[in-house]
């Protein structure tokens, strides 16, 4: 596969092409073994994603998307290979580190339930910079801003039961970013949604990936979804069939 | 965030809440009212020790108390009693004269403690005539009178004005004997007492003996508790030849008792605790099985293990310990009324406390230096209860939580 250098709008000043690279994942295997029999989920795949790249996975179900995405985002372990994001080899990292970098450096966002149900849209969206120990002023800046580029704004103190499916991933896709990790990670995000929904979604995260140069990686079967995605890189049977970029709009 | 997560989270199911809260707080209601009962049963108890048995200080002639011998009567009790007089820390003194003997009448035969004394004396020392339940205290120059207890009056069938011989042997070593007539009926608090002792005056219990005046035991009482020791240790110096002796030494079954209460209140508080600890322990597990995804999500967004089990522990703390600044003024409010009021408990068995010498009703008082350790006791009761969940919460890791 080839280097992918593609220049963001954060990282025109960096002259040097690796310092836009954000994950380089580099011949990585993942085989499970459940009751004795090998599944090979995952074969010897090379992925490269620049800063501000908004990258689609698709493929049929049980190709291993969840499973590299998993690995990509250190939660899950390759047998095999290296995994780099901005240059650290997160494959070598303890557990207590990849806690750690996983909570500075990825931002992440599930099916469903993202949200912690105790605590208010704002306090969710807030929990990462939180847990960074984030001054309050800044914290209620980015949140302020944020809230108002998704359209969320009156409902920052609603507890998630009070939100729809799409307001509560909206709000996920907040958190995920509001600490401006390397890359957002997000497996089916829409999966849940209805079709509006999702659309909605797709076009929060596409505004945001061209106002902050955020980089997204994320898996999804939804035909329409993939229509509008630049980069989309295609498994089967846990390998690379396919890695396009289409021009749209 | 932690704390705020915390506290949050306790009141998601309210009712399984509200049940631990309850059950705590019963748990702790439970505790103080043992702890109180006992404390005032302890309290009335050595109370009556002091007040009607033995008052503070008792003075006998060394050998007197291993050996009750008519010859171990104490000397010169004039200078003591000289001086008792002058010792502004005592409120009132008496001298008795103390013989073993036979109590004989026309239904049985008993042996008896005959304590001879001034019973003005006894008024303010022993609070005698409080105890008459039937009859009257004997006057001073009632030589024939005699006053028992309502145990030995039951046992031997006698009724008031009846006749009574009593025999001891004198100081020369002869048995004597005389008539005496029951004027009284006493009963105190203690049955044990009521079955064996019995008063006549000393002037005839002097004559019975052949002694002039001797006497056996002075008991003191003195204006305050807080005196004993200090008195205690004086009259030692003073009077290097007597035995002195506190309530402490001269009932040590009571002393025991005040001491190991201590020790089986905190026995009954653990065991309650226990109890509470299981429920606590139950409701933490359930709620920590039910949020495996959500603790499991906070795990992959980078919420380190450390703070997931701190958030457990200290929603485990809260729920053990809200109730404390409503429940322990209320039942401190409780047992202060019913410590006024007392608590009647002659249903449970008044013959079965009197017999083990206690008064049939409690006056509860809590002894409020024990709150702290109370508190205590119940926050590490919420830490033991909470280490099988918080040890459970981060079992899963992230994506064996996030995969349902
Ligand atoms: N914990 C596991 N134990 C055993 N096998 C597993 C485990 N996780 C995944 N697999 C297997 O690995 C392969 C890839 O699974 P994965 O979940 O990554 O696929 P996917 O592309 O995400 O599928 P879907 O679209 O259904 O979510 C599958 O064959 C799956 O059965
Ligand atoms: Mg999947």
């Amino acid at each position: 596969m080839e280097k992918r250098a593609k220049q963001s709008d954060t990282g025109i000043e960096k002259l040097n092409s690796k310092d836009a690279t954000v994950i380089d994942a580099h011949n990585i295997s993942k085989t499970y073994n459940p009751g004795g029999i090998p599944i090979r989920a995952i074969k010897n795949i090379h992925l490269h994603l620049s800063k501000g790249e908004f990258v689609a996975l698709v493929g049929p179900s049980g190709s291993g998307k969840t499973t590299l995405l998993n690995m990509i985002g250190g939660l899950d372990q390759p047998d095999s290979g290296s995994i780099l994001i901005n240059n650290t080899d997160i494959t070598r990292l303890s557990q207590a580190k990849l806690v750690k970098f996983r909570l500075h450096h990825i931002g992440f966002v599930f099916q469903s339930y993202n949200l912690i149900p105790v605590l208010t849209a704002q306090e969710n969206a807030e929990f990462i910079m939180l847990l960074q120990k984030i001054k309050k002023f800044k914290r209620n800046e980015r949140i302020d801003m944020l809230f108002q580029a998704v359209g969320l704004s009156d409902k920052k103190n609603v507890r998630p039961s009070q939100l729809s499916g799409g307001q509560q991933q909206r709000v996920a896709v907040l958190r995920a970013l509001a600490s401006k990790p390397q890359f957002v990670l997000a497996d089916e995000p829409t999966a849940n949604l209805d079709s509006e929904a999702a659309f909605n979604l797709l076009d929060i995260m596409l505004k945001l990936n061209k106002e902050e140069g955020m980089t997204y990686i994320f898996s999804t079967h939804d035909q329409r979804v993939i229509d509008r995605v630049k980069r989309v890189i295609k498994l089967v049977d846990g390998e690379v069939v396919s890695d396009k970029i289409t021009d749209i709009l | 965030m932690t704390i705020k997560i915390a506290w949050r989270n306790i009141w998601r199911n309210k009712i399984r809440s509200l049940i631990i809260i309850v059950s705590v707080s019963s748990g702790l209601l439970a505790g103080m009212a043992v702890i109180s009962l006992y404390e005032g049963m302890m309290r009335s108890r050595v109370r009556t020790v002091i007040e009607t048995e033995t008052g503070h200080i008792q003075i006998h002639q060394k050998n007197f108390l291993n050996d009750r011998m008519t010859e171990y009567y104490i000397p010169n009790p004039q200078l003591i009693s000289d001086h008792l007089k002058n010792d502004m820390s005592v409120r009132a003194f008496s001298e008795r004269t103390i013989s073993e003997g036979m109590l004989s009448t026309a239904s049985g035969v008993s042996g008896v403690s005959i304590i001879g004394i001034l019973p003005q004396n006894e008024i303010i020392v022993s609070g005698l005539d409080q105890k008459i339940k039937e009859g009257f205290l004997i006057p001073r120059e009632d030589i024939n009178g005699i006053l028992i207890g309502k145990k030995l009056s039951q046992k031997l069938k006698i009724h008031l004005g009846q006749k009574i011989i009593l025999t001891v042997t004198d100081s020369a070593g002869n048995l004597t004997s005389s008539a005496f007539r029951l004027r009284g009926i006493y009963q105190s608090d203690n049955a044990l007492i009521d079955e064996v002792n019995v008063y006549v005056s000393q002037q005839s219990i002097q004559a019975m003996l052949t002694l002039k005046n001797q006497i056996h035991e002075i008991s003191v009482l003195l204006k305050s508790d807080e005196q004993m020791d200090e008195c205690l240790r004086r009259y030692k110096i003073k009077f290097p030849d007597l035995a002195i002796d506190s309530w402490k030494s001269l009932s040590p079954e009571t002393n025991l008792l005040v001491t190991t209460v201590d020790y089986y209140s905190f026995i009954i508080l653990v065991i309650l605790f226990i109890a509470i600890s299981f429920g606590i322990m139950n409701t933490m597990m359930m709620s920590v099985l039910e949020r495996r995804y959500e603790t499991g999500m906070m795990m992959a967004l980078g919420m380190g293990k450390y703070k997931i089990m701190y958030m457990i522990i200290l929603e485990t703390i809260f729920l053990s310990i809200i109730s404390i600044p409503v429940i322990i003024p209320m039942a401190l409010m409780t047992i202060q009324y019913y410590g006024e009021k007392g608590i009647d408990l002659s249903g449970m068995g008044k013959d079965m406390m009197y017999s083990f010498g206690f008064e049939t009703t409690i006056y509860p008082v809590f002894p409020i230096e024990k709150l702290p350790s109370l508190i205590i006791l119940l926050f590490i009761t919420a830490i033991i209860s909470s280490i099988l969940p918080t040890w459970k919460s981060v079992q899963n890791s992230p994506i064996q939580a996030l995969r349902n």
